[in-house]
C-alpha cells in the first residue's frame, strides 16, 4: 500500500508563514509523500514561492508539486519553481518522476493543466487567435500528461498518478457554478489519463468543489484544494500488491 | 482602487447598480494584494453575502473591509470561513 499525502491551493502569503508546517511534520507518521496541486502561492512572487519552500524544506518525504494559476500570476514561474526545487520538491510541467516507497515504485505524472471545459460544453479550436490559443495550449498540457504517463508505465512503475492543477473531469467541480466549469477544467486531462492509463488522478483549483470523481475510464480522482478537504491535506492509501495480483489473476 | 466606478458621468447610479457594485468587488478582490478568487461575493435582496473558504484570518478581515469599501451603504453578510490546517484524522481507502 502507497500512502499518498495531497493537498492543493494553500495560497500562502507572507502572513501564512508557519500555518501549515506543523501538519507537514506529521507526514512521515501517515504518509509516503506529499503532493502539491497548485496555487501553493497567491500571486506567483518569489517572496510568497519562500513561504511555501520553507513550509515544506527537509520534510521527510518526498514532495512532488505542480503550479497553479495564481503561481503564474507574476509571469515568473521558473523562479517560483526554481525557489521549491531549492526546497527538496520536484516541480513537474509537463514531466514525471518516480518516488520509491518501501520497494515500489511511484511513478508521478504532471501538469498545470488548463481550462477548456467538458464534453459537448467545451471550448473548441475555432475563430480567433486568441480563442484558438486557449484550446491548443489546454491541448499541450494534455498532451504532456499524456506522454509522461506513458513514460511511466515504460519505467516499469508500481503505481502511476496524473497531478494536475486544473480538473480532468466535472464530478469534482459539483459545487461550483456550472457557468464557470470551462474556466476550471477541460476534458482533455481526462482523455489524456485513460489513455495512457493512471491509478489515481489529484487536482485542486476548484474550492467550491467536492472531492470525489471519476474519469469516464474509470480512473478515481480527488480534488483536493484545501477549501474542499477542510484539513492540510488529505491521506489516499493506494493498493500496489492487490493491483498486482488482480493483474495476475485476470491474465491468467 | 476601483477604477470602474459606480456612478455614470450624470452622476446618477445605473439600473442594476448594485449587481455591478458586487461585480467589481470581485474585481478589486482577484486583482489587489490577495488575489481572492475563491470568496463568492453575492446579490442576497438588498444585501452582499459573502461565502468561501480563505487562507487567513487576515485575507478574511482584508475582504471584509474592501466590501465595506466598495458597498458602502449596503448591508454585508459575511460567512467566510478560514481554511482548516490541522492534520487528517483518517485516510480514505482507494480501492
Amino acid at each position: 500500500m502507497i500512502r499518498v499525502a495531497a493537498v492543493g491551493d494553500i495560497h500562502l502569503g507572507p502572513e501564512s508563514q508557519g500555518t501549515l508546517r506543523p501538519a507537514f511534520e506529521t507526514l512521515p507518521e501517515c504518509a509516503d509523500l506529499l503532493l502539491l496541486a497548485g496555487d501553493l502561492t497567491r500571486h506567483g512572487t518569489p517572496e510568497e514561492a519562500r513561504v511555501v519552500a520553507r513550509e515544506i524544506e527537509g520534510l521527510a518525504v518526498p514532495v512532488v508539486a505542480v503550479l497553479g494559476n495564481h503561481d503564474h500570476h507574476d509571469e515568473r514561474p521558473k523562479e517560483v519553481t526554481a525557489i521549491l526545487q531549492d526546497a527538496g520538491a520536484r516541480v513537474l510541467e509537463g514531466e514525471s518522476t518516480v518516488v520509491t516507497c518501501g520497494g515500489a515504485r511511484v511513478g508521478v505524472a504532471g501538469t498545470k493543466g488548463f481550462g477548456g471545459g467538458f464534453v459537448g460544453r467545451s471550448a473548441g479550436e475555432f475563430g480567433e487567435p486568441i480563442m484558438k490559443e486557449f484550446v491548443r495550449y489546454s491541448r499541450r498540457c494534455a498532451d504532456a500528461l499524456r506522454m509522461s504517463l506513458e513514460e511511466l508505465a515504460e519505467q516499469g512503475c508500481d503505481v502511476r498518478i496524473a497531478l494536475t492543477h486544473f480538473s480532468p473531469v466535472a464530478d469534482t467541480l459539483a459545487g461550483e457554478p456550472l457557468e464557470i466549469y470551462p474556466f476550471l477544467g477541460t476534458y482533455l486531462l481526462a482523455e489524456a489519463i485513460d489513455t495512457a492509463g493512471a491509478d489515481f488522478a489529484v487536482h485542486g483549483h476548484a474550492h467550491a468543489g467536492s472531492e470525489h470523481g471519476m474519469t469516464a475510464g474509470g480512473v478515481k480522482v480527488r480534488n483536493v484544494a484545501q477549501p474542499v478537504i477542510g484539513r492540510a491535506f488529505h491521506i489516499y492509501h493506494l493498493p500496489v500488491r492487490e493491483r498486482a495480483a488482480a493483474a495476475r489473476t485476470t491474465a491468467g | 482602487m476601483n477604477s470602474h466606478g459606480e456612478q455614470h458621468a450624470s452622476g446618477t447610479p445605473p439600473a442594476g447598480g448594485l449587481e455591478y457594485r458586487v461585480a467589481h468587488l470581485r474585481d478589486r478582490l482577484a486583482a489587489g494584494d490577495l488575489a481572492e478568487l475563491g470568496a463568492r461575493a453575492e446579490v442576497r435582496g438588498q444585501a452582499v453575502l459573502l461565502t468561501g473558504t480563505v487562507p487567513s484570518a487576515h485575507c478574511r478581515d482584508e475582504i471584509l473591509r474592501l466590501a465595506g469599501e466598495e458597498l458602502a451603504g449596503v448591508e454585508v453578510h459575511c460567512d467566510l470561513v478560514v481554511a482548516e490546517a490541522s492534520s487528517p484524522d483518517h485516510a480514505e481507502e482507494l480501492t
